[in-house]
């Protein structure tokens, strides 16, 4: 009886084997995806050598190089995508990649003394990925913040989709934010594009 | 004849001097609220984005979000600026201990009522330690010991038993809500064992701890939102959107949510 349930076992392990191996690899994809770039992000912003200018430039090709710009601007913009004409999501791209990065660098700056642990990652799909991190400021008795990262890797190679910080989704809290926005002016993403470029240069100076 | 019975208490002041003018300040507050709720009913109809955000008293909500603006800016900035000067960190921080050791009984109810024995038995924990070697609050040991501190409400009970969140409210002077968690907040106060203590002018006791519970948030807060007011391109919606994910991570205790539960992208 007792061979019979270890052979049983074995069965099931090999049968499970493939499976558990695929989901722990596609799960690393996304854990040392977050793990080898998001730190070198955070050297850039630490990096006093770099005069302001060339951090902002330096931050910007690092971060368009991990971050799919593009979906995360079309999802910003709710049902709007679909009704705007082209060009004017097009602008609406542009504009929001200027204002993320001014964005990203703005709110990646406070934890520049801090150090990226990635402690876990649960798969939505196999292409879509949520890292765990904690931001671990060696200076300060406080528990370490809880940062999220969302991994997708259905374009080929992995992007960054979204990021959370205790909990709060960056791009759930920017799509209402933007929904209301058109929502109060008719529909006119171009009175988005225009606050947006405004917003960007403000957060630049700041 | 039954409403009559409610609102009697409202309509006739007592004859005692004292005790009317307190009885005074609490009936304007009531009716000025319920004014304020009321107020809602009386708005243009609900736009479709507003309707699809689960937020159909937008117009009342916005306008109340002002008024707690001018208040926030008029009254309670201020005095927190003269908190800071009169009081250094550490005062603060023993007053921010304090504040908080008032509330671990009421978090302690809510950790039961959740099933939570383990956070139930840290908030009894955390109680005994504070209050005796913490000097009635004022210093953390429990923390320093492994017993860290955490929050609970009656509103988060509510989520844990299943009661859907509703619409979304600003209510005046404490801002962000939904009806959940505005009768959890009700729930709390009747909770709380400082408010069955029968004591003269306890209604200074209620409203000096309120005061202080405003000043020592508002002090914690003030870089966040001063950060989320700068950022936004509508604050309204941000504070809105915020609020409702900070609740819901505070409802998991800080678990991660289920990925299921994330948008597609």
């Amino acid at each position: 009886m007792r061979l019979m349930l270890s052979r049983r076992a074995v069965t099931l392990g090999v049968a499970l084997a493939p499976l558990l191996t695929r989901a722990a690899f596609a799960a690393n994809v996304g854990e040392s995806f977050v793990a080898n770039n998001i730190q070198s992000g955070l050297d850039i912003l630490r990096n006093k050598k770099l005069s302001t200018t060339q951090r902002r430039d330096q931050f910007e090709t690092f971060l368009i190089g991990l971050v799919d710009i593009r979906r995360i601007a079309l999802f910003t913009l709710g049902q709007y995508r679909r009704s705007a004409p082209p060009e004017d999501v097009d602008a609406f791209v542009g504009a929001f990649k200027n204002y993320a990065v001014a964005a990203y660098q703005s709110y990646f700056s406070k934890y520049t003394n801090q150090t990226l642990k990635v402690v876990g990652s649960q798969e939505r799909s196999p292409t879509d990925f949520i890292v765990q991190t904690q931001l671990i400021d060696p200076g300060s008795s406080q528990p370490p913040a809880e940062v999220s990262f969302r991994v997708r890797t259905d374009g080929g190679k992995p992007v960054l989709v979204d990021v959370a910080y205790q909990g709060v989704w960056l791009s759930l809290e920017q799509r209402d934010q933007f929904v209301s926005f058109l929502g109060q002016n008719n529909g006119n993403v171009r009175t988005l594009i225009a606050h947006l470029s405004d917003l960007a240069v403000n957060l630049g100076k700041t | 004849m039954r409403l009559q019975g409610v609102w009697t208490p409202l309509l006739r002041p007592g004859k005692n001097p004292r005790k009317r003018r307190v009885f005074d300040v609490k009936r304007g507050l009531i009716l000025g609220f319920c004014a304020a709720l009321l107020a809602g009913c009386a708005t243009t109809p609900p736009s479709p984005e507003a309707l699809t955000a689960n937020d159909p008293y937008e117009a009342t909500n916005r306008a109340t979000l002002k008024r707690n603006a001018l208040v926030d800016k008029y009254v309670v900035i201020p005095t927190v600026a003269v908190y800071f000067i009169l009081v250094p960190e550490g005062g603060r921080r023993g007053v921010h201990n304090f504040l908080g050791n008032l509330s671990l009984p009421t978090i302690f109810v809510n950790d039961m009522l959740q099933g939570e024995t383990k956070r139930a038995a840290q908030s009894l924990g955390r109680l005994a330690i504070n209050s005796t070697l913490g000097l009635g609050g004022f210093f953390d040991p429990a923390a320093k010991v492994g017993i860290p501190g955490h929050g609970e409400d009656f509103g988060q009970t509510l989520a844990v038993w299943g009661v859907d969140e509703g619409p979304y409210l600003v209510l005046p002077f404490f801002g962000p809500s939904n009806p959940r968690d505005a009768a959890g907040l009700a729930t709390d106060a009747l909770i709380d064992p400082t408010n069955q203590i029968p004591f003269k002018q306890h209604i200074w006791w209620a409203a000096g701890r309120e005061y202080f519970t405003l000043l020592d948030l508002r002090a914690q807060t003030y870089q966040t939102v001063q950060t989320i007011q700068r950022n936004s391109i509508d604050y309204y919606a941000s504070l809105r959107n915020l609020y409702r994910q900070l609740r819901q991570e505070q409802i998991r205790n800080g678990k991660s949510e289920k990925p299921a539960d994330l948008p597609d992208f």
